[in-house]
């Protein structure tokens, strides 16, 4: 009768252990996912817009080809205009930066030092730029040949489609209007940048 | 705690047929019923690894959109078990962007879905689909105690909101993944 009484005792403190100390029915685990997206500015190759082109003959690479300049009879510059759109995506706030390399187009010869009087030598162009909410306007003068821009904030990330027309309008010049062109070929280099703040 | 369960028994062992024979000139029988319960019980294993899904960079960053070769190491919860009928229920939120808690611009996503899958302890795995509606698959049972491991991976990656919008930017997007084995009657 001890030893069994002893074994009633001994179940009781095994009961009052088990209860101390109840076995887990149920497990969890926690596994965190993580990942990041960096501050991401992107532009693709421009595309004409449809119905976008006057007097240009097109995108080649990255250049715009004016298809006539000048008018044959008078010299002066004749209006031309391209609607380029770039898709581009900014995934922060940003700026966007225009920079005209020449401040207008200006003869590709440097040869070309005889600016006779009464003709334009330098050719002033605007560019409109379009993204998101902003809308922006551009223009170069042709007074100088230095490098130009201008600067404009974003204030949200903004993915679509950022257009761009460069427009030259009709009898644009440095000096007066409708001045004659002295004879060369004129370029410039427009870069657009979305950067940053 | 299976070891002190043996001492007393042990004792009684001796003891019992010894008062029987002090007491009694014939032959006596007694009975003694002995009792043993095993509960309930269950462990989740042990992780290998990291513990977690670092998907590193989430974009292309030549487009802004969702990479499509996004994956990360299957985890490991080593020598799980049960000791009686269990259900296995994976569970998982979004990888949702922590800094910038803003609505996302037109055109953008804060937010990544995905699945995460339990396989291992059942002949189907448990899987859950962030952006389903519901998820029946995401619990199942398994009718006989078991232990294993279970592995647990993350597929299926998708901008929330469509596959066409760009994520914002934000160093620290977060989801997580829950894994629960449980004893059932």
């Amino acid at each position: 009768m001890r030893s069994l009484t002893l074994f009633t005792v001994a179940t009781l403190a095994f009961a009052g252990q088990a209860l101390a100390q109840t076995p887990p029915t149920s497990a969890t685990t926690d596994l965190p996912v993580t990942g990041r997206v960096p501050q991401t500015c992107a532009l693709q190759p421009g595309k004409i817009q449809p119905g976008g082109l006057n007097n240009i003959a097109g995108l080649d690479g990255d250049t715009l080809r004016i298809i006539q300049f000048t008018d044959p009879a008078t010299l002066a510059v004749r209006a031309a205009s391209a609607s380029i759109n770039f898709e581009a995506v900014c995934n922060f706030p940003h700026a966007v930066r225009i920079e005209s390399q020449n401040n207008g187009l200006w003869p590709v010869d440097e040869r070309i030092t005889d600016r006779p009087a009464g003709f334009a030598f330098a050719v002033p162009y605007s560019a409109d730029i379009s993204w998101g909410q902003l809308s922006g306007h551009f223009e170069t003068n042709a007074k100088v040949g230095a490098l130009s821009q201008q600067l404009y904030f974003v204030d949200n990330a903004v993915a679509g489609n950022f257009n761009l027309r460069i427009a030259i309008d009709e009898g644009a010049s440095n000096v007066e209007t409708r001045a004659p062109l002295v004879a060369g070929t004129y370029v410039d280099t427009v870069r657009i940048f979305l950067e940053p703040r | 705690m299976m070891k002190r369960l043996t001492l007393p028994l042990a004792a009684l062992a001796l003891t019992l047929p010894g008062v029987a024979l002090a007491q009694a000139t014939d032959t006596s029988t007694k009975t003694v019923g002995i009792v043993g319960t095993v509960p309930q019980m269950c462990f989740a294993g042990t992780l290998t690894g990291s513990g977690s899904f670092d998907l590193g960079i989430l974009i292309d960053t030549t487009t802004g959109q969702l990479r499509n070769d996004l994956s990360a190491p299957a985890q490991m919860l080593v020598g799980s078990f049960c000791s009686s009928r269990s259900t296995i229920t994976v569970s998982a939120t979004p990888l949702v962007a922590q800094d910038f808690t803003a609505a996302a611009p037109n055109g953008f996503s804060r937010s990544v879905d995905y699945t995460a899958t339990a396989s291992g302890w059942t002949t189907t795995p448990a899987s859950f689909t962030t952006s389903a509606a519901s998820n029946p698959a995401a619990i199942q049972t398994r009718p006989t105690a078991f232990t294993g491991d279970i592995a647990v991976a993350i597929s299926g990656f998708a901008t929330t909101g469509g596959s066409s919008l760009r994520l914002v930017a934000d160093e620290d997007y977060r989801g997580l993944v829950t894994v629960t084995i449980a004893a059932v009657n």
